[in-house]
């Protein structure tokens, strides 16, 4: 493996730094800009990175058809792997519904309710999908920042975006008032965590907000006893096996991203 | 015009998924159309009327049109052809597709190409990408992975209806077992062929809660190619033509959080009496995020075509896509081989393992035997082929898991959270 130096990188990106971002928007405008300086970075890559070769490999693989027995039995052949990039950055309007997600940015969530059949929307749609309501279109309203879980998980393995935050949990939480249920992040011990659990909705310090969906978090409502049906906690083997895994992965996240994510230095 | 005719899969060939190979996806496919000329030596090139060709990803190889370069690759370029896409579903969408151009009376023989080359991209990466098909506004951002969408469908599911994780263990023992006997699976690449136990489940590492990694599908690179023909041109090619009975399709939403008011599935089954009391009764109780209301619906369609009234004791087997475990549980019920909340039951009872009434995934299926998404679905009906045509044997150099007279099969295929699916019934002669 050859060593590519980080100041090369940065030196390349250098030559083709644009200074302003792409006008897309040329004859409306911009009422409210809270882009970042990611347009200065991203969009140099993206016109020196695509496709453009960062090395390769020799592999000695098996090679050609049949069972797996078959294929090892040939003697290997011998394959060359190229290195290449590829980039981009997306701006992508979340449309009518993006009253939702400013409503995020200040802490606060939004439904829409069908002036037809009454559903109520959160996630929200800005038309009802009752076939019934022909595609009507919906009215805001604000939702309380309370629900109940209607189910959940507990991930030991994530997406690259959220892999320093391992172990989570995350589930689809029915806003009180609305029928459909959104996807959060749950701030929840598994020990504690079942399938109608009341929860409240908190949101990240006002200057963390980004106008996403990891925004907000659910927490449980204080003072509820897990039941005995619940499905995580009824089989004691099973949540040790859960806890001991989660403790593995805290461990890894430590290693590769010097973050704790144990549960007395979260919090929950 | 052909549209009278019944449509048949006339054998087909393979390259074996697994996790990297050297040769790239257009010769893989060339390999596996080597072995489908092989399988069937009066097939000439002029015989083809049509190609459907079956891939998921543009962006997994960083290639579009990937199809121009297959049909090419195969000399096979002044034919008709396109490419089917519609996520996990692409390759039964493929198997559909290419039946409704037979029955349309356009075309009478058609030949389907899939792969998927998943390994190009770390597999970080390659999941992250994948994740792409599910809501990037709405369910991407939180956790971004459907190892978690799908196992808070299950974590629904046995909360509602009872089944265990050690189940999901046994559908994993079961799975992986199988897979050991079918010397093209990708397991046994990797592993060899030494059979797995409940012991070694409970070892195994949590990927999301009730989900280890041996419950969930695996990354492959692999083609496959199957031939499809009418049925005058089908007796040309094979003495042992496949045919397909029955065609049912079916949709969902696309976000699973929405299937508590789920208005197309209303008044579809009447579950609110089996739901337990403890849970919060919803607008809409079937599917719920518990089942799949798609594949359901695609069975009642497929069904009364077949001509099928009791799938349990009329199917012979079955193979089920099933990224995760749970997913062929639940499907069990949709598939309306017992009621509602008691696929747990055909399993402990031993319905679905080798030697039962029903067995499910005899190959192995996705978690074992390999999961390239644009072949996934044409390599499991290879497999029904080869069971139905009884040349099991012949494929594996023993019995393997041979059913005895097997005349009657499924296979289902859906993409997203059962966003979209399909449901396929076969009928030897």
């Amino acid at each position: 493996m050859t060593e590519i130096g980080k100041e090369e990188i940065k030196l390349k990106v250098r030559k083709i730094k644009r200074t302003k971002r792409e006008v897309k928007y040329k004859h409306y405008p911009v009422v409210d800009d809270r882009s970042t300086s990611a347009h200065e970075y991203w969009e140099p890559i993206v016109n020196t990175g695509l496709w453009s070769i960062k090395g390769h490999q020799i592999v000695k693989g098996p090679w050609g058809g049949g069972t797996v027995e078959e294929a090892l039995k040939r003697p290997p052949k011998e394959f060359m792997v190229i290195d290449r990039a590829a980039f981009a950055l997306y701006s992508h309007s979340y449309g009518l519904v993006s009253p939702f997600f400013r409503g995020l940015l200040e802490g606060k969530l939004k439904g829409t309710k069908c002036p037809k059949c009454g559903t109520v929307y959160c996630p929200p749609r800005a038309h009802c999908w009752n076939p019934k309501c022909k595609v009507a279109n919906c009215e805001w309203l604000d939702l309380p920042l309370t629900g109940v879980i209607h189910t959940f998980t507990v991930q030991c393995l994530a997406a690259a975006p959220f892999e320093h935050q391992l172990p989570f949990s995350m589930g689809w939480v029915k806003i009180d008032g609305a029928d459909t249920t959104l996807a959060m992040m749950l701030h929840i011990l598994p020990k504690e965590l079942f399938i109608g659990q009341k929860v409240k909705i908190e949101f990240l310090p006002e200057e963390q907000r980004k106008g996403d969906l990891t925004d907000c978090y659910a927490v449980a409502v204080p003072g509820q006893k897990v039941p005995e049906w619940a499905c995580l906690q009824k089989y004691p083997k099973e949540l040790e096996s859960l806890e001991r895994s989660m403790k593995q992965t805290i461990e890894f996240i430590k290693k590769r991203y010097g973050v704790d994510n144990s549960s007395e230095v979260r919090g929950w | 015009m052909a549209r009278d005719e019944r449509v048949a899969i006339c054998d087909g060939g393979i390259f074996r998924p697994d996790l990297w190979h050297g040769e790239n996806a257009e010769e893989g496919v060339a390999i596996a159309y080597q072995e489908l000329l092989k399988n069937v030596p009066n097939l000439a090139a002029d015989d083809i009327d049509a190609l459907c060709m079956s891939y998921f990803s543009d962006h997994l190889n960083g290639q579009l049109c990937m199809g121009w370069i297959v049909q090419d690759y195969l000399g096979l370029h002044n034919k008709p052809g396109y490419r089917v896409e519609s996520g996990g579903s692409t390759s039964i969408d493929a198997i559909v597709n290419a039946y409704y151009m037979i029955k349309s009376g356009m075309f009478d023989v058609v030949l389907i190409p899939g792969w998927e080359w998943m390994c190009e991209v770390d597999v970080a990466t390659t999941n992250e990408m994948i994740a792409s098909a599910a809501d990037t506004d709405w369910d991407f951002p939180v956790g971004g992975y459907y190892n978690a969408y799908y196992a808070a469908l299950e974590v629904r599911h046995m909360q509602l209806f009872g089944e265990t994780c050690e189940d999901l263990g046994r559908i994993a023992v079961k799975n992986h077992n199988n897979s050991t006997r079918w010397p093209y699976s990708q397991w046994v690449s990797q592993h060899g062929t030494a059979p797995i136990t409940l012991d070694d489940y409970w070892k195994n590492r949590m990927v999301c809660w009730p989900y280890r990694v041996l419950n969930c599908a695996v990354m492959s690179e692999g083609a496959c190619v199957l031939l499809m023909a009418t049925e005058s041109k089908a007796r040309r090619f094979t003495d042992t033509p496949m045919w397909i009975t029955g065609v049912g399709l079916g949709t969902d939403s696309m976000r699973p959080g929405d299937r508590t008011v789920d208005f197309a599935y209303e008044g579809m089954k009447n579950e609110a009496k089996i739901y337990p009391d403890f849970v919060e009764p919803i607008k809409t109780p079937y599917p719920d995020m518990a089942n799949f209301g798609s594949l359901h619906i695609a069975a009642k369609r497929a069904y009364p075509q077949a001509g099928i009234t009791n799938p349990l004791k009329e199917l012979d087997l079955i193979e089920l896509f099933a990224p995760y475990d749970g997913v062929e549980l639940c499907l069990w019920e949709d598939l309306m081989l017992c009621p509602r909340g008691e696929g747990r039951n055909l399993l402990r009872e031993g319905v679905v393992e080798y030697g039962g009434e029903c067995p499910s995934n005899l190959s192995g299926g996705l978690t074992a035997s390999g999961h390239p998404v644009g072949a996934t679905s044409l390599y499991y009906t290879l497999f029904l082929y080869w069971q139905l045509a009884g040349k099991i044997k012949a494929k594996c150099g023993s019995d393997g898991l041979q059913v005895q007279d097997a005349r009657k099969a499924l296979i289902t295929g859906h993409g997203g959270t059962g966003c979209q699916g399909a449901v396929v019934t076969f009928e030897s002669d």
